[in-house]
C-alpha cells in the first residue's frame, strides 16, 4: 500500500516538472561555436577568430566587439566538408619549421582534423558573397541543420532535412575532400 | 698601334653584345604587348566546375580571392559580384566567367614533410567577354602551391595570375 502511493506520487511529481523541463531546455540557446573565418565574411580580416551561432534568424559571427550578422533566408547555399591542421600551428608552428634536426618535419606529421563549412549569400545588391569557416569536428553539421532550419538553403541536404521543402534536392553527396 | 685597334675593337664588340642583350628583351616586351580593351568594371561570376568535382571551400575561395586581387591590381574602377544589380548599369562592363577545366588536390602534410611532393593545382578557363556576349580575352590559368602554405593559397595565386591578365588587357583610359 505504501509502496504504490509513493509510486503515485513520484510519478505524479514527474508529470509536474517534465513540461517545465521541456520548455526550459527549449529556451537554451544554442551555444556560440570558436571558429576561424578564412576568407570572405564582410567587415572581417581573414583567418580571424571568433564564435559563430545561429539566433533569432541570424547568422551571427562574433569577434570582440565587433558583431556580423547575416540572414539565414539570404544564405542561398551552406555545405560542410572537413580538414585538417597541424597541431603546433600559427607563429610558434612557422618558429618550429627552423628547428634542428628537421624535427620540424616531424611535427608537421601530428595534426587536428577540423570541420569547414561553407556558405553562398546575397547582400541588399543582390551581390553573390560566399564565406568559408573552420571549426571543430563536429560543430559544422549542428550549423548548417539549424541554419537550415531558420530558412537557409542548401545543395547537399542533410539526411534528416532530405525532405525539407526549403533545400535544393540534389543527388550530389556532401564533398569530403 | 696595332695591339691598340685589336683592343678597341674587342671593348667595342663586347659593349655593343651587352647593349643588345639588355635592350633585346625590353624591345620585344614593346612589341608583344596588345592594345587594350576600354572597360571600366568588370562583373566577375561564380567560378563555374560542372566538369570538374571542386570542393565547395575552393569554389567560395577562387570567388572571392579573384574579387580581392582585381580591385587591388585589375585597375578597374568597379568590381562587381555575381548577380550585383548596379552591374546592368555600368558602362564599358566586362563580365568574367571561369571554368574550372582541372583540379589536383595535394596534401599540405605531405608538403611540409617531403618539400617536393603533395602540390595543389587548379586550371581554370577564363572568358572576358563584354555586355552583349562578345569574347574579348580568354586564357587557361592554373594556380599553384607548392612548398608552403594550405591547399587554399592555390586559388590566391590563379586569382593573382588573372588580375595581371585583366591588368594587361583592360583599362578605363584605352582608346578603343
Amino acid at each position: 500500500m505504501v509502496l504504490s502511493f509513493w509510486r503515485v506520487l513520484s510519478g505524479g511529481l514527474l508529470a509536474m516538472i517534465s513540461p517545465f523541463v521541456l520548455v526550459s531546455q527549449a529556451q537554451q540557446p544554442a551555444a556560440p561555436t570558436k571558429v576561424v573565418q578564412v576568407m570572405g565574411l564582410t567587415g572581417v580580416k581573414s583567418k580571424t577568430s571568433g564564435s559563430l551561432a545561429v539566433e533569432g534568424g541570424n547568422l551571427r559571427f562574433a569577434h570582440g566587439a565587433a558583431k556580423v550578422d547575416l540572414a539565414a533566408t539570404s544564405v542561398q547555399d551552406v555545405v560542410t566538408g572537413n580538414d585538417s591542421q597541424r597541431l603546433i600551428h600559427g607563429t610558434l608552428g612557422t618558429l618550429t619549421m627552423f628547428a634542428p634536426y628537421e624535427s620540424g618535419r616531424f611535427l608537421s606529421l601530428f595534426r587536428t582534423k577540423l570541420d569547414t563549412l561553407t556558405i553562398q549569400y546575397r547582400d541588399t545588391d543582390g551581390g553573390l558573397h560566399g564565406a568559408v569557416f573552420t571549426m571543430p569536428v563536429g560543430q559544422a553539421e549542428v550549423i548548417k541543420k539549424e541554419l537550415i532550419a531558420q530558412g537557409a538553403r542548401t545543395s547537399v541536404p542533410t539526411v534528416e532535412g532530405a525532405e525539407n521543402p526549403s533545400s535544393k534536392a540534389t543527388s550530389a553527396k556532401e564533398q569530403k575532400p | 698601334m696595332k695591339i691598340q685597334k685589336i683592343m678597341f675593337e674587342r671593348v667595342g664588340g663586347c659593349t655593343l653584345l651587352v647593349a643588345m642583350l639588355f635592350t633585346g628583351p625590353a624591345l620585344r616586351a614593346q612589341e608583344k604587348q596588345p592594345a587594350k580593351i576600354k572597360a571600366s568594371a568588370i562583373q566577375v561570376t561564380m567560378i563555374e566546375s560542372d566538369e570538374i568535382k571542386l570542393p565547395a571551400e575552393f569554389q567560395v575561395s577562387l570567388y572571392e580571392d579573384l574579387i580581392q586581387q582585381l580591385q587591388k591590381k585589375g585597375g578597374f574602377q568597379h568590381v562587381y559580384r555575381d548577380g550585383d544589380h548596379h552591374a546592368a548599369d555600368a558602362a564599358d562592363l566586362v563580365i568574367l566567367t571561369s571554368t574550372v577545366r582541372g583540379f589536383k588536390e595535394g596534401s599540405e602534410r605531405v608538403r611540409q614533410v617531403t618539400t617536393v611532393a603533395g602540390a595543389t593545382s587548379i586550371s581554370v578557363h577564363c572568358a572576358f567577354t563584354n555586355k552583349e556576349g562578345k569574347l574579348l580575352v580568354e586564357r587557361d590559368i592554373k594556380g599553384n602551391v607548392r612548398f608552403f602554405g594550405g591547399n587554399l593559397r592555390a586559388t590566391y595565386d590563379f586569382a593573382k595570375k588573372t588580375a595581371q591578365v585583366a591588368h594587361e588587357n583592360f583599362s578605363p583610359n584605352a582608346g578603343t
